[in-house]
């Protein structure tokens, strides 16, 4: 029987086919995990309750029940929108997310697409979903959309620059650019990235959260100003799609973070052969430690304003990114 | 009142390039928005992320209050009234029934005053409580909100003890308050006074409250984005404000150490001891400031007034049908959204001849033209929100 | 709080001494009654009084500015028992914010042409409540910068606080006039007003 398996998925179409399921299901799954989480973490935080209804007591079915209620509503497209561009943009936040996906090692062997240049198709392919915002903004034929898809604009781009500069330290230290080289570099070191690169990993995380436009970034969506911002229009599955790809994108970003910095799959002390099973759940576990503060900030901070956010970029992170990369590239050097 | 001039806005000073012609795009702020408090509609020119001209439109919760005021009888106009300015139900009808009460030239007794006074103070900690909750809302943070609305629950809970209601308490009569009756014909002639335990309940709930507000000050004042988002924002010169009416925690947020409990003589605030605070730059942290502190002078207060309240009827006699004498007087009262005043004037019949409502938010949002010239629209949403209004008691 | 005291001949009011350094001032007279100063100025005055109240007796806090509508016969509520001077009185209210005094102005306008100047340039506050007056009662104000209604819609007709303006549910059903309480329905009488322990007659 498990050599029936091992032929069939040596086939190269099987196999593709097998990987693409498990990452299309992947992506509603972990959305939906990190979507309850942040109800009741949300709601642990603010003295409530959460979701108490939906499947029992602890309210676990309460995302499932929302994804059914969001497909059976109405698709609502405004009459004055441009329909086609209003349709994609939602298409194209969710296919950047996916994308992040297949260069994620969850295991030793455990990647999807182990390509040569990881960490340069990750950052890449996540910068796609800014032109998915910029669209939901302008097609959206709303004033408020369109000053938030604005305010995403210039966020998003604004805050590429130091989500980039960040890595390039991690990478110097791993003298490589795949995702699996550089946990590799890790293991073989002995210690996680992190310890050193703590100024590329902060800035890292703070411009993963501008990138997910979360609270304290959350200008595009600013609930309280412009309504939902960009999202004003959408409803029913599309805003769904938006929805998950927020919950899914925390995730990836994080397991990004975890892999470049904090040792990814790999923990101190676990003989190779447990880790083969172990590395996914240990990846995992790291991912909802870092999942768990960017909640945690969600529900703690209030917004900040577009000029205080962009002088942020530009003026701290920026600097200090650069600042990172020559350090760790003089230490690199001096000492091997 | 010196004024540091670093801090004194001056009009926009919007430069648009030469080479990139940009056009203005005139944005709709409400009315039906999550910020505007109510029914408010900003029509404001902006230019990319700046406005620059914003003018408010109001009256769409307009209800006439002066015009019914006129074919109403005393008590009847004292359920009118507590609807103005909703959040803090009870301080709406204080002065309007001592306007009256000086009319008629009749003394309240002493328990009814200090009764008044608990509740009106209770009134200004539900009001201060709601913006405590609103203001980081509006700026992003959610969580304040679900600490202080769960405190002033237990305010609320003790209004509807003593009054019947939350918000809409009914509560005062013309020579003093309401005494409670008993239930059924046997005990109908048997007045009650405050509801058993009530004292005691109130003590515990202040202490709850200044617990709770120490905690929503330790989430908010340490916090740098909050900071970042209101300290500077939206100064208020103390002489500006002064000239539009602004009025009450805006206005001593300004540095204007006014406080008409200290001056005016509706309610025996002159036997408290009590603080009145006051900003030093008139920007929205020092609204913010000023309403925090004013809610630990409020428990200050009620805790002193529990301590102290008399025995004794709690009405005066008054005749069955109520006909105010002649006479014009106004009376002013520092509700916890700023000055309320009733211009009262009476024929001698069962209603008033003319009631001038004069609300605090009206002229507290008269302001808005001024201090909105050139600010970023972010801004617009802080500063409306520190100026705490309530479209009830703008619109009337 | 304390009742006024009745305003006997021998008994000097605490508040006369600043309503007469204001009405000196402005040249207008002063009144006290109820613990309230009003101060009556011609139309002419107006400006020149509140300008001269802000800058030369301190009294820098705008409070309110409105109107009464003084008319014999009214279609609203009861008609004023004695006899009144058919008129407008515009009446604004200024504070100090010091030791809280304040003082009402006051200028009687005529009913059929009810202009006057207005006092946007000495308390840019009045500009608000001057559209709500204009609105309320058709009261003119010259040299406002932007006279148009505050509340009612553009193509409201009439102008509602004149006493010469009906309410519709007043048609359905004519206002009851001086007369006693109405009983409760399916009650008695006893329980409608605020209880005392004896209950005198009116």
């Amino acid at each position: 029987m498990t050599s029936f398996l091992t032929d069939l998925f040596s086939n190269f179409w099987v196999s593709l086919a097998g990987k693409l399921l498990i990452v299309a299901l992947m992506i509603p799954l972990v959305g939906m995990v990190i979507g309850f989480a942040e109800m009741k973490l949300s709601a642990k935080m603010q003295a409530r309750v959460g979701p108490y209804f939906a499947g029992g007591r602890w309210g676990w079915a309460q995302l499932i029940a929302d994804g059914v209620k969001f497909f059976q509503k109405e698709d609502l497209i405004p009459a004055e929108a441009d329909r086609p561009v209003f349709k994609l943009a939602p298409v194209l936040v969710l296919v950047s997310t996916v994308a992040l996906l297949v260069v994620i090692p969850f295991g030793p062997d455990l990647i999807f697409r182990d390509l040569s240049v990881g960490v340069f198709f990750a950052l890449a392919i996540s910068s796609l979903s800014t032109i998915g915002i910029l669209m939901a903004g302008w097609s959206s034929a709303n004033k408020y959309s369109l000053m938030g898809g604005l305010r995403a604009a210039g966020q998003l781009i604004a805050y590429e620059l130091p989500l980039v500069l960040a890595v390039v330290g991690a990478v110097i230290l791993a003298e490589t650019m795949s995702m699996a080289g550089i946990v590799e570099a890790q293991v073989s070191a002995g210690y996680p990235f992190v310890i050193f690169q703590f100024v590329g990993f902060a800035v890292f995380m703070i411009a993963a959260l501008a990138e997910l436009t979360r609270i304290p970034f959350d200008m595009p969506i600013a609930e309280s100003e412009l309504v939902m911002g960009y999202l004003t229009e959408y409803s029913g599955f599309r805003f769904l799609f938006f929805f998950l790809a927020e919950f899914a994108n925390m995730f990836t970003l994080s397991a990004i973070a975890v892999t470049l910095f904090l040792g990814g799959w790999w923990l101190p002390g676990i003989p190779d052969d447990v880790l083969a099973y172990a590395g996914p759940l240990i990846l995992v576990a790291k991912t909802f430690l870092l999942v768990f503060i960017m909640i945690w900030f969600r529900w703690t901070f209030p917004r900040f304003r577009e000029d205080q956010l962009q002088s942020l970029a530009w003026k701290v992170l920026v600097p200090l990114a650069l600042a990172n990369i020559a350090i760790t590239a003089v230490f690199k050097v001096v000492l091997g | 009142m010196v004024l540091d001039q670093d801090l004194v806005r001056h009009l926009s000073e919007t430069s648009v390039s030469v080479e990139l012609e940009t056009e203005d795009m005139t944005l709709n702020i409400g009315p039906q928005h999550p910020s505007t408090h109510g029914v408010l509609r900003l029509v404001a020119r902006v230019d990319g992320e700046r406005a620059f001209d914003v003018q408010p439109v109001i009256g769409y919760m307009h209800r006439g209050y002066e015009k019914l005021a006129e074919v109403r009888s005393y008590p009847q106009i004292t359920t009118l009234v507590n609807r103005i300015d909703w959040v803090s139900g009870y301080a709406n009808e204080v002065p309007f029934i001592v306007a009256a009460e000086k009319l008629l030239e009749i003394e309240v007794p002493e328990r009814a005053q200090y009764i008044r006074l608990i509740l009106t103070e209770m009134a200004r900690i539900s009001s201060h409580l709601v913006f405590m909750a609103s203001y980081p809302l509006e700026l992003g943070a959610p969580t304040p909100l679900f600490f202080a609305l769960r405190e002033r629950e237990r305010v609320l809970d003790l209004l509807e003890g003593v009054t019947g209601g939350r918000f809409h308490p009914n509560f005062n009569r013309i020579g003093g308050v309401k005494p409670a009756y008993g239930s059924g014909s046997s005990t109908r002639k048997v007045i009650q006074d405050l509801p058993a335990g009530f004292l005691a309940e109130t003590r515990d709930a202040m202490d709850k409250v200044t617990v709770a507000v120490d905690e929503i000050n330790s989430l908010v004042a340490g916090n740098e984005i909050i900071l970042a988002r209101t300290k500077g924002v939206g100064v208020l010169p103390p002489e500006v404000a002064a000239s539009y009416g602004v009025s009450g925690p805006n206005l001593r947020a300004s540095g204007v150490g006014f406080d008409l409990r200290k001056v005016e003589d509706y309610l025996p605030y002159h036997l408290f001891d009590f603080e009145v605070p006051v900003g030093e730059n008139g920007d929205c942290w020092d609204r913010w400031h000023v309403r925090l502190l004013e809610i630990r002078q409020s428990v200050r207060i009620i805790q002193q007034a529990i301590d102290g309240i008399p025995s004794g009827p709690l009405q005066a006699k008054v005749p069955k049908v109520i006909k105010v004498p002649k006479g014009e007087t106004y009376v002013r009262a520092e509700n916890p959204k700023g000055e309320m005043g009733y211009y009262l004037v009476s024929n001698g019949a069962q209603g008033p001849y003319r009631l001038k409502i004069r609300s605090a938010s009206f002229s507290n949002i008269s302001i808005l033209p001024w201090i909105l010239e050139g600010v970023l629209i972010p801004d617009i949403i802080a500063i409306m929100g520190s100026l705490d209004f309530v479209l009830g008691d703008v619109d009337r | 709080m304390t009742s006024s005291p009745s305003e006997t001949e021998t008994t000097v009011h605490p508040l006369q001494e600043f309503a007469d350094a204001v009405a000196g001032a402005v040249g207008g007279e002063a009144k006290i009654a109820f613990d309230t100063v009003k101060v009556r100025v011609a139309p002419e005055q107006w400006v020149s009084a509140l300008t001269t109240a802000r800058d030369e007796l301190g009294l820098v806090f705008f409070s309110f500015l409105s109107a009464v509508d003084w008319s014999a016969e009214v279609e609203v509520g009861d008609p004023p028992g004695d006899e009144v001077e058919e008129r407008f009185e515009l009446l604004a209210a200024v504070g100090d914010l010091g030791a809280g005094r304040r003082v009402i102005f006051t200028t009687d306008l005529a009913k059929d042409s009810p202009v006057i100047p207005s006092v946007v340039d000495v308390f840019p506050g009045a500009n608000w409540h001057e559209r709500e007056a204009h609105e309320m009662f058709g009261i003119e104000f010259v040299g406002h910068p932007n006279l148009a209604n505050l509340y009612l819609p553009d193509s409201f007709m009439g102008n509602p606080l004149r006493k010469s303006y009906p309410l519709l549910s007043r048609e359905v059903k004519p206002w009851p006039g001086n007369v006693d309480v109405e009983p409760m329905p399916g009650g008695d009488e006893e329980t409608t007003e605020g209880p005392s322990e004896e209950n005198p007659e009116a």
